[in-house]
């Protein structure tokens, strides 16, 4: 009986630490995405120099400049300072996912993902720091590559604490979804790259090279658009079928690819007007709004849409590999099985005996 | 444990990957200006003259020596003004504000991207555009209030920027006036573009004098020709002609009126049938290429239907030649400004660096059209632009067979 007790306290123990770094992660990845969208923004209305010091901004503490003169001065200014100001927090609620995972994780790997989040979000901001400071466009583009990869490491941290993978059973033998969904991440990594090569144009570009990386980036979002495709129809297949746990990441992965591949017809236009203006008037007749609303915000989207691709393809890789036997990240431990006794949902093998399970 | 050394990995490898794209693009970001070496190799004709480099990099030189370079720009104390320096050293450098707040890098955060660093027409996005973005260096501009071959005045340009062309990738930038620290923004870009076409027309001035007589060109050369470029400048108001206004007419006369217009623009005092066809649905049997192009393939003696022949000045930044095509006038977006007097410019003054020609008026010559022709000529132009003016949206209505009776 003491030992039951003992366990007992141990899996309340597990519970409430999974749920501690859990939230604070999940808080971080939540806070990480509007972080990219007014990153995007900054992007978007090239207000990366809208403020010329840093750490500070205009001589002022960052977080005692004159709230009348963010909110109310010019635009570029509204955006970097709030930028800068949200990236803060995000390093706050770092600094505390580590504490967290220090004080309660267990997992010593899962700790190293949060001290690597915190090493990745100081990288960002010394980034964000260094493109101010040189005034260099080239620091934007890999500061601009280095946001969505830290929102996937947040969101990577909320998977593995996630109930999925907890609960999630190993026994998938087949390897083809696996195999899909690594290369639809790395395939989204890729395009990462190249749409921020895009967004960070450096003027001194050859006309063929941009080109290159226009044509690339399509080509890229023709073979991303085929994978979730291929992931979507093997998640609704033998052996796949019976873990319905992978359809909502594989089905949102279709909505966003919907959503990602609109938005790039609408950048498209937003940059370079519709094609085939001769078509019909009213292809003839659209002007582009340079600094419209509505082009800043599918720009703007584009981008942000990118990053989601990013993470629900991580989504579906990390529950594909969770299920998978010949994977290094398989349910191993027999740590679920203990929280299931303890809530009720299988029989206590120590209560019940040999032979029961 | 296996799992910790797959996030040491994934650490290595995204640093390395960052690191190596930082190592890649570090030092290729200073904008410069850049010679003119199709200019060069088109005046000489070859593509194979070790001159050619020569020749555009000395002149190269001497411009900047004068104006100086993206980031610091200068205008010789010795040249008369013309533009307002202090908005052209705001237009000009990279995007950001200093200490003083006033935002700088106007050329760079709005036209860069388009029309280059050395306003060549050339920035990394050019070939994606149909047609090509503007090269300023040759000091012409298609719409605009004066004739073939003048400069245009500010508010030519300032039209542009502002109301951007239709079905084209040229933006409006309007929306930069609903902002008060981006509504002087228009004016301060416009002054950068006069200052870069000076700067480029004098480079190719030089380039042309040197290639002609074979000289080198001094600093006094340079300063010569731009005394030249900044008076013809200085002219383009006195340059704008008064133009005839096309007067209201009843319905009846109207109709007749748009009758002969058509008349008139398929005859051979007009020609225009020949370019935007019988309808004006721009399906003419000639189409051609615009100057710009003309430049350096036909003026130069190669063929721009030809790529065997074009490709050869690739090396050089020729962008691939694309014909001019006619405006299908049906569609409605007559890019000169959709209005009755727009319409009216732009047969009087035509278009300039394209086919589009001004057409002659005069009352005495038989072989010109005389105000009366014209106004009917611009009256069936109308009617089927389907411009929105009530008078001539009615004969619209009536052309394409809806008559409200």
């Amino acid at each position: 009986m003491q030992r039951l007790l003992s366990m007992n306290e141990a899996t309340m123990k597990t519970k409430q630490e999974n749920r501690s770094v859990y939230a604070w992660s999940l808080a971080l990845a939540g806070l990480t995405f509007p972080l990219i969208w007014l990153g995007g923004l900054v992007t978007t209305h090239d207000a990366g120099m809208a403020v010329p010091d840093w750490p500070g901004t205009y001589g002022y503490n960052l977080f005692l400049y004159p709230l009348s003169t963010w909110l109310f001065g010019p635009f570029d200014l509204l955006v970097e300072h709030g930028h800068r100001l949200l990236a803060s927090v995000v390093g706050l609620l770092a600094i505390i996912l580590c504490f967290v995972a220090w004080r309660f994780e267990s997992r010593s790997w899962v700790r190293r993902l949060c001290w690597l989040l915190l090493g990745a979000v100081i990288s960002q901001g010394l980034l964000g720091g260094i493109r101010v400071l040189l005034d260099e466009r080239v620091v934007a583009l890999i500061h601009g590559v280095g946001g969505p990869l830290v929102f996937s490491l947040a969101c990577w941290i909320v998977m593995v604490n996630s109930a999925d993978w907890k609960n999630a059973e190993s026994n998938l033998r087949a390897s083809g979804l696996r195999w899909a969904t690594r290369g639809l991440f790395l395939l989204s990594i890729c395009q990462l790259v190249l749409g921020a090569h895009l967004r960070h144009a450096l003027p001194t570009w050859r006309p063929t090279l941009f080109v290159s990386f226009v044509h690339t980036h399509l080509l890229l979002a023709l073979l991303i658009t085929l994978f979730v495709i291929l992931s979507t129809i093997m998640v609704f297949l033998r052996p796949y079928r019976e873990h319905r746990a992978l359809r909502l990441p594989a089905m949102l992965l279709v909505g966003v690819v919907l959503v990602q591949v609109a938005l790039g017809f609408g950048t498209w236009i937003s940059n370079y007007a519709l094609p085939w203006p001769e078509l019909n008037a009213f292809f003839a007749n659209y002007t582009i709004a340079g600094r419209g609303f509505w082009e800043s915000m599918i720009i703007n989207g584009h981008q942000a849409t990118g990053s989601l691709l990013i993470v629900f393809s991580l989504w579906l890789l990390c529950r594909v590999e969770r299920r998978c036997i010949a994977s290094r990240f398989a349910n191993k431990s027999d740590q679920n099985e203990v929280i299931e006794v303890f809530a009720g949902s299988r029989p206590n093998p120590v209560l019940a005996g040999p032979g029961v399970s | 444990m296996t799992a910790t050394k797959y996030s040491n990995t994934l650490t290595a490898a995204t640093y390395a990957g960052l690191g190596l794209l930082g190592a890649l693009l570090v030092g290729c970001s200073k904008p410069v200006f850049l010679p003119n070496r199709l200019a060069a190799a088109a005046f000489l004709q070859s593509h194979d003259d070790p001159s050619v480099d020569e020749i555009a990099l000395s002149a190269h030189e001497l411009t900047d020596e004068l104006f100086g370079t993206p980031d610091v720009p200068k205008w010789p104390d010795s040249l008369e003004s013309l533009v307002d320096f202090e908005e052209v050293k705001r237009s000009a450098g990279q995007v950001g504000r200093a200490q003083d707040r006033v935002e700088r890098g106007l050329y760079r955060k709005h036209c860069v991207q388009c029309h280059g660093v050395t306003g060549d027409g050339a920035g990394p996005a050019a070939t994606l555009l149909a047609p090509y973005a503007r090269d300023f260096r040759r000091g012409t501009f298609k719409f605009k209030s004066t004739p073939i071959g003048s400069k245009p005045t500010r508010l030519d340009l300032i039209h542009t920027i502002e109301h951007g062309v239709a079905g084209t990738s040229m933006p409006a930038f309007a929306p930069l006036r609903n902002r008060d620290e981006f509504s002087k923004d228009i004016e301060a870009v416009t002054e950068y573009v006069i200052y870069l076409s000076v700067r480029g027309e004098v480079e190719r001035r030089l380039i042309r004098t040197a290639t002609a007589d074979q000289s080198t060109p001094t600093i006094e050369d340079a300063l010569k020709e731009a005394a030249v470029v900044v008076a013809a400048w200085k002219k383009a108001e006195q340059n704008v002609p008064e133009l005839p206004t096309i007067p209201a007419l009843d319905r009846e006369a109207l109709v007749a009126s748009v009758a002969r217009g058509k008349e008139l623009f398929n005859s051979d005092k007009t020609a225009c049938f020949k370019c935007h066809g019988a309808e004006g649905r721009g399906d003419g049997i000639s189409q051609d290429f615009d100057e710009w192009t003309k430049d350096w393939t036909i003026r130069a003696g190669i063929d721009p239907s030809s790529k065997s022949e074009w490709k050869v000045m690739k090396k050089f930044g020729a962008l691939k030649p694309v014909v001019n095509r006619s405006r299908n006038l049906h569609l409605g977006a007559v890019r000169g400004g959709q209005t009755v007097d727009n319409i009216t410019k732009r047969i009087v003054l035509g278009i300039d660096g394209t086919p589009m020609p001004a057409a002659a008026i005069s009352e005495e010559s038989p072989n010109s059209l005389n105000r009366e022709e014209l106004a009917d000529l611009v009256r069936f132009v109308a009617s089927i632009a389907n411009v929105k003016q009530a008078q001539d949206a009615t004969v619209a209505l009536h052309e394409r067979g809806h008559d409200e009776n």
